[in-house]
């Protein structure tokens, strides 16, 4: 439980922009991640968060730097299937239903049919959504839409789940109560779980540790451990604790004079 | 919301109702008002027409059947054709480099040149009809096709490419549904031109086929069966676009949903 299981060393991304400039999208970030840990990157846009994330999960290469994972690259954890991603949007196949979507990644990674039934039935069960598996996916709300987002990656009871802002689009009381949903389900799963987010109360109540990164150039400002117990409820938001971490987690923003 | 089924029969009713009363009080002006002597000929009314179509059915039938056999099956390989073109296009952009300009220019060869030409090779009429059609089709189905390959979201991608799916499950999965409403539009596009390029086909000195009715007709003076025979030619295109329709709202059922949505 307690093994480090993700190593990030060092690593930093430059991009060139349209007009010639580089981007410090990161630079030099350094970071270990425990097995079954929940953490979240919080920052600003351009603190490079997203980045990382991706490099993690190697829709990017790295410009310098390294990650390792269980003594692996990031490359061969993706070849062994062993990543499930949510992101931002909830990127459903718009020609097929609910059930179908979930089903897509276990379809390539070749899980036997009554496999896939049994997993779908208990992951639909699980993000709330039982009786809509047979509609497609226009005929959902944009919330239902991200937890067929969520139950898809959770089929594939992934190692490591991997999170890119998944609840940015939903408003408040959705993502609150899709918060408290994520958590008991992750309660089930024990993934790792790395989770990117602007939201401060959200790292808060989600994490284990939150890694605070500030932008300009993507640098790792603070890392705060969330000693708040678990399992976590929506009232734990209203508690002197919890302001105290969303606090002090300003501060480091502050600080640093954003 | 969308306009409902009933409202939408309406709408259809009303503007059938009222193209039917325009042509006859055109041709009754035309031949009453104007005294036009050449009136049956200009514009002969709608219901003589529909008379003379309902007498000659059976002739009308058969060469329409001619005509539009050869369309259906030049559509579908022309179809078949655009489709793979397609799919090697967005497999590889030189090759697309390379066969683009080719499928420009063939474009431009009007099709009433290339007829004879084809006929001239091939020597049989019915064999004409299909490659001309196949032609016609090819070219808006390929097109679109293409532009549907290559405007899958980034996103959809990233989610097979994160669990490493092979390039055929990838379109398998994902880039041929996903174009498969682009396709549609490709083949609406080229349903009547099939049909209309088969029409002039049966012009170049076929024996059969309602093309040869309406040249005949017109050779002969016979203005009845030569507007019969035009009215004819245009349900075929109709009957034609309709089909590809059909063949939409059955194989991509989440497309006609999504529509109903945002109408």
């Amino acid at each position: 439980m307690s093994e480090t299981q993700i190593q990030v060393k060092d690593v930093s991304m430059v991009y060139t922009n349209n007009a010639g400039e580089k981007i410090n999208a990161l630079d030099s970030v350094s970071l270990d991640i425990k097995e079954g840990e929940f953490i979240s990157l919080l920052g600003p846009s351009g603190c490079g968060k997203t980045t990382l994330l991706r490099i993690i999960a190697d829709l990017l290469q790295p410009t310098d730097g390294e990650i390792i994972i269980d003594g692996q690259s990031p490359r061969d954890i993706r070849i062994k299937q062993e990543y499930g991603i949510v992101f931002q949007q909830p990127v459903l196949y718009d020609w097929r239903t609910v059930r179908r979507n979930i089903c897509l990644p276990m379809e390539i990674m070749g899980v036997p049919k009554k496999e896939r039934t049994s997993r779908i039935d208990e992951k639909l069960d699980l993000v709330g959504l039982k009786d809509f598996g047979k509609k497609y996916p226009f005929e959902l709300s944009g919330g239902m839409q991200q937890r067929v987002g969520i139950a898809r990656a959770l089929a594939l009871n992934p190692k490591y789940l991997l999170m890119d802002e998944p609840f940015s689009a939903l408003d408040e009381f959705t993502r609150e109560k899709l918060n408290e949903d994520l958590l008991e389900i992750w309660g089930k799963t024990k993934s790792t779980v790395i989770f990117v987010t602007h939201n401060i109360p959200e790292s808060v109540f989600l994490s284990d540790r939150v890694i605070v990164l500030t932008p300009h150039p993507g640098k790792l400002a603070a890392v705060v451990d969330i000693d708040l117990p678990r399992p976590r409820r929506n009232e734990l938001r209203d508690s002197p604790e919890f302001f105290e971490y969303v606090a002090k987690i300003r501060k480091c923003f502050q600080e640093v004079k954003m | 919301m969308t306009i409902s089924k009933h409202e939408r029969r309406l709408v259809t009713a009303v503007w059938l109702v009222g193209i039917l009363a325009f042509w006859e009080i055109m041709a009754f002006i035309l031949k009453y008002v104007v005294k036009s002597e050449m009136a049956s000929v200009k514009l002969p009314f709608l219901h003589t027409i529909f008379i003379t179509m309902f007498q000659n059915a059976g002739m009308l039938l058969e060469a329409s059947a001619v005509t539009f056999s050869r369309a259906l099956l030049g559509f579908a390989i022309g179809a078949v054709i655009g489709v793979v073109l397609a799919i090697l296009m967005s497999l590889s952009k030189t090759l697309e480099r390379i066969a683009f300009p080719y499928l420009i220019i063939s474009q431009m060869i009007p099709v009433l040149g290339l007829a004879p030409i084809i006929f001239n090779i091939v020597r049989d009429m019915n064999l004409s009809r299909i490659i001309i059609a196949a032609y016609i089709t090819f070219f808006p189905v390929s097109v679109n096709m293409l532009s549907g390959l290559k405007s899958v979201d980034q996103e959809k991608k990233e989610l097979l490419y994160a669990i490493a799916a092979s390039k055929f499950n990838v379109y398998r999965k994902l880039m041929l549904p996903y174009a498969m409403p682009y396709l549609f539009t490709g083949l609406k596009i080229a349903a009547p031109m099939a049909v209309t390029a088969s029409i002039l086909v049966d012009m170049l000195g076929s024996k059969s086929g309602i093309g040869v009715k309406m040249l005949y007709s017109l050779y002969s003076s016979s203005m009845d069966i030569f507007w019969a025979s035009v009215i004819t030619s245009a349900i075929l295109g109709i009957v034609s676009y309709y089909l590809v329709i059909n063949a939409e709202h059955f194989f991509l059922p989440w497309q006609s949903g999504k529509e109903g949505e945002t109408a």
